[in-house]
C-alpha cells in the first residue's frame, strides 16, 4: 500500500506579511481591487455610485492634505485681513466671515462622518452574517468528520469482537 | 499583567507585542502621517483633552465677564471663542474622517487575511476528512478480510 504523502502544517510565512504590506499601500492608491473576501468584493467592488461618491469624499476630508490646506488657507485669511497692506480687508477681527465659512465646513463634515461611519457598520453586518454562514459549513464539515470517525471506530470493535471470539 | 487564559486588554496588548498579523504590520508599517493621525485621533478622543477643553473655556469667559479682570480681548458674546470652537469643529471632523479611514483599511486587510486563513483551514479539514475516510475503507478490507478466514477456519472445523 502506497504511503500517505505526510504535508507540513499550512502557516503564513514571511511571504504572507509582505503581501499585507503590499495591500496596505496599494489600497491607498487603488481602492477596490481584486479583494479575495466576499464582503469585501461586495462592499467594494460591487459598491453603489452614491457608495462610491462617499467613499471619496470621506477619504478626501479624512486626508493629510486637506487638512494642511485648510490651516494654510485660515492663515492666509487672518494675514490678509490683520497685516495686508495692499487689498481691503474683508473680514476684520474677530473674523465673523471665516467663523461662519469653517461653520459650513463642519456642518457638512459632521453628516459625512456619519456616512462612513454608516457605511462601516454596514459592512461590519455583512462581515458578522457571512462569518456565520462560514461558521455553518465548517460546522457540517466537523460532523461529517465527526460520523465518518464513529463508523470507523465502530468498524474497529467489529474487528476486536471477531479477534476476541477466535479460538487461540 | 494578565492571568493565564485571559483575554489581554488593549492597554497590555499595546505594551507588549501584538499576535495578529494585520495589527502587528498595521502597527509597525505605519508612516509618520498615519502614526500623526493615530496620535491626534487618541488624543482629542479622551477624557483629558474634554477637561482641558472645559477648563480653558471657563477660564475664558470668567476672564471675559466678570469686572475684577481688565485685560478683556472677547467681550460678550464672546464672537472670538465661537470662532475658536469652530476651528476645533472644523479639524476634528478630518481627522475623525482620517482615523476612520484608517480603521476601514485595517478592516479591509484583516478581512482579506481571514480569506485567507479560512482558505487554509478548509484545505485542512477536507484533507482530514479524506484521510478518515481512507482508513475506514482500510479497517472495512481487514474486517471482510478477517471474516473470510473464520468462515473458512469454521467450515474446516465443521
Amino acid at each position: 500500500m502506497a504511503q500517505p504523502a505526510t504535508k507540513a502544517p499550512v502557516s503564513l510565512g514571511a511571504d504572507h506579511k509582505a503581501l499585507i504590506v503590499h495591500r496596505l499601500r496599494r489600497v491607498h492608491r487603488e481602492p477596490g481591487a481584486d479583494h479575495k473576501h466576499p464582503v469585501n468584493q461586495a462592499h467594494y467592488e460591487d459598491s453603489t455610485l452614491s457608495e462610491r461618491l462617499a467613499d471619496r469624499v470621506a477619504a478626501v476630508i479624512g486626508s493629510w492634505p486637506f487638512i494642511i490646506a485648510q490651516s494654510f488657507l485660515m492663515v492666509v485669511w487672518v494675514y490678509l485681513n490683520v497685516w495686508a497692506i495692499f487689498i481691503a480687508h474683508w473680514d476684520p477681527y474677530p473674523f465673523i466671515l471665516l467663523n461662519l465659512v469653517l461653520s459650513f465646513q463642519a456642518t457638512y463634515a459632521g453628516p459625512i462622518v456619519l456616512l462612513a461611519g454608516n457605511r462601516q457598520s454596514q459592512k461590519d453586518r455583512i462581515t458578522l452574517e457571512h462569518a456565520a454562514d462560514e461558521s455553518d459549513k465548517g460546522e457540517q464539515h466537523i460532523t461529517k468528520i465527526l460520523v465518518e470517525i464513529k463508523k470507523n471506530t465502530e468498524l474497529t470493535l467489529q474487528i476486536l469482537r471477531e479477534l476476541e471470539a477466535e479460538p487461540s | 499583567m494578565a492571568s493565564e487564559g485571559s483575554v489581554p486588554t488593549a492597554r497590555q496588548r499595546v505594551a507588549r507585542q501584538h499576535k495578529h498579523p494585520v495589527n502587528q504590520l498595521f502597527h509597525d508599517e505605519a508612516t509618520v502621517g498615519e502614526r500623526v493621525a493615530d496620535k491626534a485621533a487618541s488624543g482629542i478622543g479622551s477624557w483629558w483633552f474634554l477637561a482641558i477643553q472645559s477648563v480653558f473655556i471657563a477660564i475664558w469667559i470668567v476672564i471675559n465677564s466678570i469686572e475684577f479682570f481688565t485685560h478683556k480681548w472677547d467681550v460678550y458674546p464672546f464672537i472670538l471663542l465661537n470662532l475658536a470652537f469652530t476651528i476645533q469643529a472644523a479639524f476634528t471632523g478630518p481627522v475623525l474622517l482620517l482615523s476612520g479611514n484608517r480603521q476601514a483599511q485595517k478592516d479591509r486587510l484583516r478581512l482579506e487575511h481571514t480569506a485567507e486563513v479560512a482558505e487554509t483551514a478548509e484545505k485542512s479539514t477536507l484533507e482530514i476528512l479524506e484521510e478518515i475516510e481512507r482508513n475506514t475503507e482500510a479497517t472495512l478490507k481487514v474486517l471482510e478480510h478477517l471474516k473470510k478466514r473464520r468462515g473458512a477456519k469454521g467450515g474446516a472445523q465443521a
